[in-house]
């Protein structure tokens, strides 16, 4: 559905409609599923994996045919697992046996659940698990094994933080809280990930030796959602900032969003922005070890996204008074970014790294930390991928210019000014003359007698005959020769 | 267990000499010290013996030398020429005298009398002074540069010499520290913070976001403490040069704003200056001083020093000298901002600290 104001947003946003545009007809598919030859079940599937994420969902069905349907599956799980975890109205005495269970009921068959709240948006997933499972039951068994065993764990992590709260309402206190809850709720997601990538042969098998790396690709998203969704989950009475944190700022979790609060709110998200920064360059590392196209999509662009919201967020007041989120015109231009290579995705992180950058404010109590944690991520960058080589200094002692560096580009530009000006005289004095030649053409088709004009001419008359007689004998003279 | 009995430590009176001399009691308080620097010390400590004179004087260098008969020395001493001159060609000799000559009187003397370790105080100008290149994330296979400042150009020739002198009964090992800051800084800090009273702070020139290297001074002296060790044990640092930082990259712009920042002064607004206007005005302000005969205060060099990226690898001195930063930057800029503040006010000027 297209509202009024996206019409009005994009016609003053013509750059992001156009990526819009081009990622719609450009963007191929690495893989694409084939759902004429899917079951009635694995299709009901597929439409929740629509209803419950809009952004993964893409990615994931242009997944490579092998892990298309354990990754789709991997997916649903865990929604499920975890919209039991977010309903607030279930008791903590049905809670917890289910989250602990839950990795067993993936394979019951017919098992579903209707004990979720009738507001709670994914409960229909629950409700017709019935199909997951059934499809489930059908994944090889190496895949099964790993899934089931990151829901044992995620299921219990949950478990544990739920059990935490009904002693203290601030279930997540201290820095390290955070970093387990967001360990159960996505580093473990990113481990399971990368599991199923190895058994796949898709990617590089160092990778299961760096845990930290995995976890990081999951912290990494998890704790930049969690600082965007403030509000939401304020409103919703979840907590998820560390107390450790905001009690430096706030002295009540809910006083982050009264706007009096503003500037206090503003540095704690900062802090937030900081915690959560200080993934970004594992998670490029691991990136670097993913092969096969089609994961690498599949693992770049949430990746890319987050840094990309981490900079919609820093320093912004807006996050505390509604949901924001990043247009779809720049999610359709960083997704064709994050589908093509690493050095792209780098490129990605450095512009949104700079951008960050650049919003720092030195009033901001974490301004060096941020400053740093941007610098380490462009140095790790440079690390990858430098931008210079000092061969390259060593032969050419004769002041080479680095076409990175500032003069680089001015000179490039300044060419590009100068071919820019030829075609622009070309196309000026081409339309000019194309215009004279259709002119004079039009003329001679009613008869203009330009012979005649252009011998008279020669001859030095340059005024017009002073009567209509004069001129009609002239060209009298020139039709019939001079006899 | 290192058997070192005797370090000798030149310049060891000084801004830098001072924190190696503290950090090689602090880790190693059975060694004795000597210090050699032109300058008697403020404040002399007992349990150190202290030599004045002149490092270009090779006669004495040898006797001194001689005299003690170190198993170590540190040769920290030299010149960095005052900003005003970091730029001109005038002080040439006379920093090539203290920097190269120097050095050469030390080595020698070293070898003489039968030195086991050296290591010496480079710096990463031996490469970043030339300024016609950008330095991002530069590592040890990057040449030193022979035509650039004065200073970086004394530091590359001490520097040959140095690890050339590198042999069976002598190791030695050149660090390479970026610039320097800390308690005592008489230069970065003092310049920085001048900055608030001459209105200057709300200037950016270039777009801010070069990447550059400073390093806290005492972190710089735990790694002359580590080489010593490694030249004195496994010797894998001997005939090497070896960048030493802070391992944070940050913006030079960044650093000035953390320094105001201590010192309670926020600039009310930002006017960015576009470098190729400030290499303009430089060049006036060069012609200018050219004339008159004053030194340089701006020049294209000051703007090509204040949006260059510098900043180097850490890694060779993670991996050789087991080196990794003790104090933060951030750390670093509040107690060396706490330092100056005590300065200022012991020497009647006003230099009031933000309360944080």
């Amino acid at each position: 559905m297209v509202k009024s104001t996206d019409v009005l947003y994009y016609a003053v946003h013509v750059g992001e409609l156009r990526n819009i545009i081009q990622w719609q007809t450009w963007h191929q598919p690495v893989h694409e599923r084939k759902p004429e030859q899917e079951a009635p079940s694995l299709a009901i599937c597929f439409e929740f994996l629509d209803q419950t994420s809009r952004s993964f969902s893409a990615v994931i069905q242009e997944l490579h045919p092998e892990l298309l349907v354990p990754i789709a599956l991997f997916y649903l799980i865990l929604r499920g697992l975890d919209t039991i975890e977010d309903d607030m109205t279930i008791s903590p005495d049905e809670k917890t046996p289910l989250l602990r269970e839950f990795h067993n009921y993936t394979e019951k068959e017919g098992w579903n659940y209707h004990g979720c709240d009738r507001k709670e948006k994914d409960r229909e997933l629950l409700v017709q698990f019935q199909n997951v499972t059934e499809e489930f039951r059908k994944v090889k068994p190496a895949y099964r094994e790993i899934i089931k065993d990151i829901t044992l764990k995620m299921g219990n992590g949950m478990a544990d933080f739920c059990h935490n709260a009904e002693h203290d309402v601030n279930c997540v206190n201290t820095i390290k809280d955070y970093d387990l809850y967001c360990y159960y709720v996505a580093g473990l997601v990113g481990n399971g990930l990368t599991r199923l990538f190895v058994e796949s042969g898709l990617a590089n098998p160092v990778l299961l030796e760096r845990p930290q790396l995995q976890e990081s690709m999951g912290l990494f998203l998890q704790k930049t959602n969690i600082i965007r969704d403030i509000k939401e989950d304020s409103d919703e009475k979840r907590r998820f900032w560390p107390k450790e944190i905001w009690s430096k700022y706030v002295d009540k979790f809910e006083d982050l969003c009264k706007p009096e609060n503003r500037e206090a709110a503003l540095n704690c998200s900062s802090e937030m922005v900081l915690d959560s920064l200080s993934h970004a360059d594992q998670s490029l590392f691991y990136l670097a070890g993913l092969k096969e196209q089609s994961v690498f999509n599949f693992a770049a662009i949430p990746q890319s996204m987050a840094i990309a919201t981490l900079e919609l967020v820093f320093r912004n007041p807006k996050m505390f008074e509604k949901n924001i989120k990043i247009t779809k015109g720049e999610a359709c231009r960083i997704m064709m970014q994050s589908t093509q290579n690493l050095k792209l995705v780098c490129e990605v992180f450095r512009e949104f790294t700079r951008k960050i950058h650049k919003k720092n404010t030195p009033r901001d109590p974490n301004f060096l930390k941020i400053s740093i944690a941007c610098g380490k991520i462009e140095q790790f960058i440079e690390t990858i991928y430098p931008s210079q080589d000092p061969k390259s200094i060593m032969q050419e002692p004769a002041a080479p210019i680095d076409p990175t560096s500032k003069e680089g580009k001015d000179k490039a530009a300044a060419a590009e000014a100068k071919s820019d000006l030829v075609f622009m005289l070309i196309a000026i004095f081409g339309t000019l003359f194309s215009i004279s030649c259709l002119m004079l053409g039009i003329a001679y088709a009613f008869g203009a007698r330009f012979d005649v004009a252009f011998s008279e001419l020669t001859q030095g008359k340059l005024s017009k005959p002073t009567d209509a007689g004069a001129a009609q004998s002239i060209i009298h003279k020139y039709d019939h020769g001079e006899l | 267990m290192i058997m070192a009995t005797s370090v000798l430590v030149t310049g060891g009176t000084g801004f830098l000499g001072s924190a190696i001399v503290h950090a090689v009691q602090e880790q190693h308080p059975e060694w004795v010290v000597t210090v050699l620097d032109l300058n008697p010390p403020n404040v002399p400590k007992k349990s150190i013996t202290y030599k004045c004179g002149n490092i270009t004087d090779a006669v004495f260098v040898n006797t001194i030398v001689d005299g003690i008969k170190p198993d170590v020395i540190i040769h920290s001493a030299g010149l960095v020429p005052e900003l005003a001159f970091r730029y001109g060609r005038e002080q040439r000799d006379h920093v090539f005298n203290i920097n190269v000559n120097g050095t050469r009187n030390m080595l020698t003397a070293a070898k003489s009398s039968g030195v086991k370790a050296f290591v010496w105080t480079g710096s990463c100008t031996a490469i970043t002074d030339d300024m016609r290149h950008q330095y991002r994330n530069i590592d040890e296979r990057w040449p030193t540069s022979s035509r650039s400042l004065i200073y970086g150009e004394s530091k590359t020739a001490a520097e040959a010499l140095v690890l050339a002198a590198c042999d069976e009964k002598l190791a030695t090992c050149a660090l390479r520290p970026s610039v320097l800051f800390g308690p005592g800084d008489y230069q970065l800090i003092p310049s920085v913070h001048a900055c608030i009273a001459k209105g200057e702070t709300p200037f950016v020139v270039g777009d801010g976001e070069n990447l550059w290297d400073v390093t806290y001074v005492g972190n710089v002296a735990d790694a002359h403490v580590l080489a010593v060790e490694n030249l004195l044990s496994t010797r894998t640092a001997a005939g090497e040069a070896i960048f030493i930082s802070n391992e944070e990259p940050i913006p030079f712009r960044d650093f000035c704003l953390e320094v105001w920042k201590n010192f309670g002064h926020y600039p009310s607004y930002e006017v960015h200056i576009p470098v190729s206007l400030a290499s303009l005005v430089g060049y006036i302000a060069e012609l200018v001083t050219c004339v008159t005969g004053t030194p340089t205060t701006l020049s294209r060099g000051s703007v090509l020093d204040a949006c260059g990226t510098r900043y180097c690898s850490g890694g060779m001195a993670r991996k050789l000298l087991g080196y990794k930063p003790r104090v933060g930057i951030e750390e670093g800029i509040r107690i060396s901002c706490i330092d100056y503040a005590q300065r200022l006010k012991s020497s009647g000027a006003v230099g009031k600290l933000a309360h944080r």
